[in-house]
């Protein structure tokens, strides 16, 4: 079941001399369930198109389709509701809210939304992200890596369509790093959450199912990841 | 340092409006608190130097029994600048000279000297104690620390403080939003005092505009305020006109006052700041953060989620928002409590004076040194156009002995006047020594007087007002009277207060409850006495003990206007051709003066109040302009998980009704209590407050701080919801 169609979207910032084309024509799908890793160099447009994916911002050109709905011209409301209810978002400075407390920062989606949690669902989140002793902590009570999982079980706590993780490990050591991709996975595989990875590290997009190489703004290779 | 200032400070002050306006508020209000209290200070300590040399002369020094020669040597003396006879206090044997100083300051070590050099002991000389220590001479002798001084001091050194602990955080605010770039300086070499001095410097570009500014202003507020206190307080008796005076050394001091204040405000954060080693202020963040759980349950319930995240902001923004909340409170406070006190106090005045003695007076004509034997002019006033009614009349005070078996059952009944009084009735052998207030009544006034308690007119007799007040069954605001003595004692024996021996046997003529209607409060537990003037020439003789005024009531039309009591004054005034010991008080105009006093003690202290929350509201409108550089990226989160505008909008609504809020929720019950308190003390019937509580000012003052706060937010909060805040996810080392 196809979860993500991107129909030839571009993105232009600036005008005149001074244009830059961080996306030019990218047409891609993601099935539900998928792990893909969106791999380039700096400048690619790897980050453009994840904020385009995550609703934060707008294509110049094209259609992006998420589970069926058309995020491309959305309102900044719409916008809002569909990323609280539809995308997950981890970044590499985990973005977690500092003045609420862990359980608070994992909730959030739903408490924007008035929405009764599924205690059962949320155990099963902060259990197998090992935080679950970390839920009345504030954030910056927190190592680098307690706060990305934290971020993560916030990404997954709506059931969203996608997961969308921008450089999720760019500021941890190894051993944090492996633990978080490893949980990236399960969840892909335990909850068959659709993920899209972006990362500049080639071995950490190696543990996806999907490569996808973007160079100045467009798709140069879409191939099969060692975990395939 | 100079390029570190050109470089780094100015461009950093003309790019960040925001807290440069924040700062420069602050010390101008600063200044023009402290201009404004100095000024004052120093024309009120003026006004009381003018008012004492009217009241008592401007004499520092006074010798008495020196004879006419002695004068040339007291003029001799180096530090005398003159020396002059006192005509009135001298007499043919005892000559009085009033002597003036060059320098005030040794007074008290000349004046021995000269008498010591007239061959006079020193009690012959005295001093204008009053005067000189308002001149903070005092005399060594006089262990009383001087409290003028010592009073301004302290009054100024809490202000200081108080503006201190106020603005301080106005630096703090500034400086801690470039922590990231003294930071950097830091690491590449700037030394700790550098940045210090940097600070400082920019703090000192930014103040000497407004402190020159606010202490001119601080000096026009307070020549405005004592224009405003001479308008208010025109009709007062005795009072002369204040003029504005102002002297360099004033603004001198005012002017160092507030670079001090500054300054320690400014060193406070700058000091705190320098202390953070490089990699600290590297790290360093001007995000809200909090350092502990907070359990913001009330909001979280009332709003949901907007609620506690506003709650957790607020609660991460109290440093800043420090000094609006001290202000908008304190001055929230402090102008419902005024407000509060100033109806109290009206509906007081007006239950023991205006409404009480409404009818009682219309005119008022107080002859001071006058006996009311000597006053002719009774029935000539009596027979101006427009006057119902005159009476003439002096106090004078005796004695009686009432015994025991005199004493009216209902007193009795209560426990006998030990029950009742507050010692103020002597206990002696099976009898009770009562004060005796004597009102003495030009005949005609009396007559009437019996004719109205429908008694024969007589004027050789007294009439007793004979009730005491049950103090326990009623409290001195509705007070209930009772018989003090039973009516049947045919004549009462009235002692003089000083010698008890000399007394005179009186006809009782009627014992009543109804006083004669004049502007006269009577001492609670005696036994007041009406007599007729002819009754007194006759007793004056042994009883003596009036006092020197004598005092004319006067009731003009029913219902007379101001204009109309005018025009009677007038005609009175020319009656009794004016003479220096005269004083007229118009019913109606006093009441006049009386709002108009009150009003103008509210205008200056509400717009003390206003002042206040003006600084708080500076601060809050500086925090919110600064909200794209300080919130920006807390939003970004908020985008980030499916915030939505709205949602965004609500959170800022809701931090707004919180900072206008907290002052009303903390000013509520405080005033409450205060009032309460005040009601209890006062007697007073709550409804009847209630019915003239100041609601409506104190609702517009609220409403006023509520839509200013509401203005910063909405101007603040829209840059920042305006802005792209994709930008920021953009650069991920922002995040």
């Amino acid at each position: 079941m196809e979860i993500l169609k991107c129909d030839c979207i571009g993105k232009v910032y600036g005008s005149g001399a001074n244009q830059v084309r961080a996306l030019d024509k990218v047409n891609l799908s993601v099935e539900k369930g998928e792990f893909v890793a969106i791999i380039g160099a700096s400048g690619s447009g790897k980050s453009t198109l994840l904020h385009i994916l995550g609703s934060v911002e707008k294509p110049t050109k094209g259609k992006v389709l998420v589970d069926g709905i058309d995020i491309s011209s959305m309102s900044r409301t719409q916008a809002a509701i569909f990323r609280r209810r539809k995308v997950g978002l981890v970044y590499q400075f985990y973005n977690l809210i500092p003045t609420l407390t862990i359980q608070k920062n994992i909730l959030m989606p739903l408490l924007l939304d008035k929405k009764k949690v599924n205690q059962e669902y949320f155990e099963q989140i902060v259990n197998s992200l090992g935080i679950s002793d970390k839920l009345d902590f504030l954030p910056s009570q927190l190592s680098g890596g307690q706060q990305q999982r934290a971020a993560i079980a916030r990404a997954l706590i709506y059931r969203p369509a996608l997961l969308l993780a921008d450089e999720p490990t760019g500021n941890l050591d190894q051993k944090n790093s492996k633990e978080i991709i490893d949980m990236l996975k399960l969840s892909n595989r335990n909850l068959n959450q659709t993920i899209l990875l972006i990362t500049h590290d080639e071995k950490i997009a190696l543990e996806a199912d999907r490569i996808i190489t973007l160079e100045d703004g467009k798709i140069i290779s879409d191939r099969r990841g060692r975990c395939v | 340092m100079c390029i570190m200032w050109k470089d780094f400070s100015a461009g950093f002050i003309k790019k960040n409006k925001a807290s440069s306006i924040s700062i420069v508020t602050a010390a101008f209000i600063s200044a023009l608190f402290l201009s404004l209290i100095c000024s004052l200070f120093y024309n009120f300590w003026i006004y009381e130097i003018e008012q004492i040399t009217i009241d008592e002369g401007s004499w520092q020094g006074r010798i008495s029994g020196i004879d006419e020669s002695d004068l040339s040597i007291i003029k001799n003396f180096s530090n005398v600048e003159k020396a002059e006879i006192n005509n009135t206090l001298s007499t043919e044997k005892t000559i009085v000279a009033d002597v003036w100083f060059q320098n005030i300051r040794t007074v008290y070590k000349d004046m021995p000297l000269i008498t010591e050099k007239l061959n006079l002991d020193s009690t012959a000389a005295s001093y204008h104690e009053l005067l000189l220590s308002r001149y903070m001479v005092h005399n060594p002798q006089d262990n009383s620390p001087p409290l003028l001084m010592a009073f301004f001091i302290a009054l100024l050194l809490v202000v200081s403080v108080s503006l201190i602990l106020i603005i301080h955080n106005s630096f703090a605010v500034s400086m801690y939003a470039r922590l990231h770039q003294f930071g950097i300086l830091s690491s590449i070499g700037a030394t700790p005092g550098q940045i210090f001095t940097c600070l400082l410097q920019e703090a000192a570009m930014l103040c000497i505009l407004p402190i020159l500014t606010g202490s001119l202003l601080g000096i026009a507020g307070s020549a405005l305020t004592i224009k405003i206190i001479n308008f208010f307080a025109q009709e007062i008796a005795g009072r002369h006109n204040a003029v504005f005076q102002y002297h360099p050394v004033v603004f001198m001091a005012t002017i160092f006052v507030s670079v001090l204040t500054v300054f320690i405000s400014a060193c406070l954060p700058a000091k705190k700041l320098i202390k953070l080693t490089p990699l600290q202020a590297l790290q360093g963040t001007d995000e809200l953060h909090l350092k502990k759980k907070k359990h913001s349950c009330l909001l979280c319930r009332i709003f949901g989620i907007e609620g506690e995240l506003a709650a957790n902001a607020l609660k991460a923004q109290s440093k800043a928002l420090r000094t609006s909340h001290l202000s908008l409170t304190l001055s929230f406070l402090s102008f419902t409590i005024m407000l509060c006190f100033f109806t109290l106090a009206d509906i007081s005045t007006n239950y023991t004076y205006f409404e009480r003695y409404q009818d009682a007076w219309d005119i008022m004509v107080t002859l001071k040194n006058t006996d009311i034997s000597e006053f002719r002019q009774g029935e000539e006033l009596r027979n101006l156009p427009n006057v119902r009614n005159s009476l003439v009349y002096q106090k004078a005070i005796a004695e009686c002995s009432i015994p025991e078996t005199e004493i009216s059952d209902e007193l009795i009944h209560l426990g006998g006047p030990e029950a009742v009084t507050d010692n103020s009735i002597n206990t002696e052998k099976c009898s009770y020594s009562v004060k005796a207030p004597i009102i003495i009544i030009d005949d005609k006034s009396f007559e009437e007087y019996c004719r109205q308690l429908n008694i024969v007119p007589r004027l050789d007799g007294s009439i007793v007002l004979n009730r005491i007040w049950d103090s326990l069954n009623s409290n001195f605001r509705y007070k209930k009277y009772i018989p003090f003595v039973k009516n049947r004692q045919r004549t009462i024996t009235l002692q003089n207060i000083e010698n008890t021996e000399l007394s005179a046997d009186i006809p009782v003529l009627a014992y009543t409850q109804d006083p004669v209607t004049l502007r006269e409060e009577y001492e609670d537990y005696t036994l007041v006495q009406f007599i007729p003037l002819s009754l007194w020439k006759q007793v004056s003789g042994v009883l003596g003990h009036a006092e020197p005024e004598t005092y004319i009531r006067i009731l003009g039309a029913e219902e007379a206007a101001l204009s109309e009591l005018n025009e009677l004054q007038n005609e009175i005034l020319q009656t009794l051709s004016p003479k220096d010991n005269i004083s007229i008080e118009n019913r109606i105009q006093e009441k006049i003066s009386d709002a108009t006093m009150k009003k103008g003690m509210i205008l200056i202290f509400g717009a003390l109040c206003v002042l206040l929350a003006a600084i708080g509201l500076a601060n809050i409108f500086s925090n919110t302009l600064g909200f794209l550089r300080q919130r920006k990226r807390e939003f970004i989160r908020y985008a980030s998980i499916g915030m939505s505008p709205k949602s965004m909008k609500k959170m800022f609504a809701i931090e707004v009704l919180v900072i206008a809020g907290r002052p009303l929720a903390i000013t509520a019950p405080l005033t409450i209590i205060t009032v309460g308190f005040m009601i209890t003390a006062s007697y007073l019937d709550p409804m009847e407050f209630l019915k003239k509580a100041p609601f409506i000012p104190v609702l517009i003052f609220f409403l006023f701080v509520f839509a200013l706060v509401g203005l910063a937010y909405y101007i603040g909060g829209s840059k920042l919801l305006k802005s792209d805040l994709i930008d920021i996810l953009r650069n991920d080392t922002m995040i």
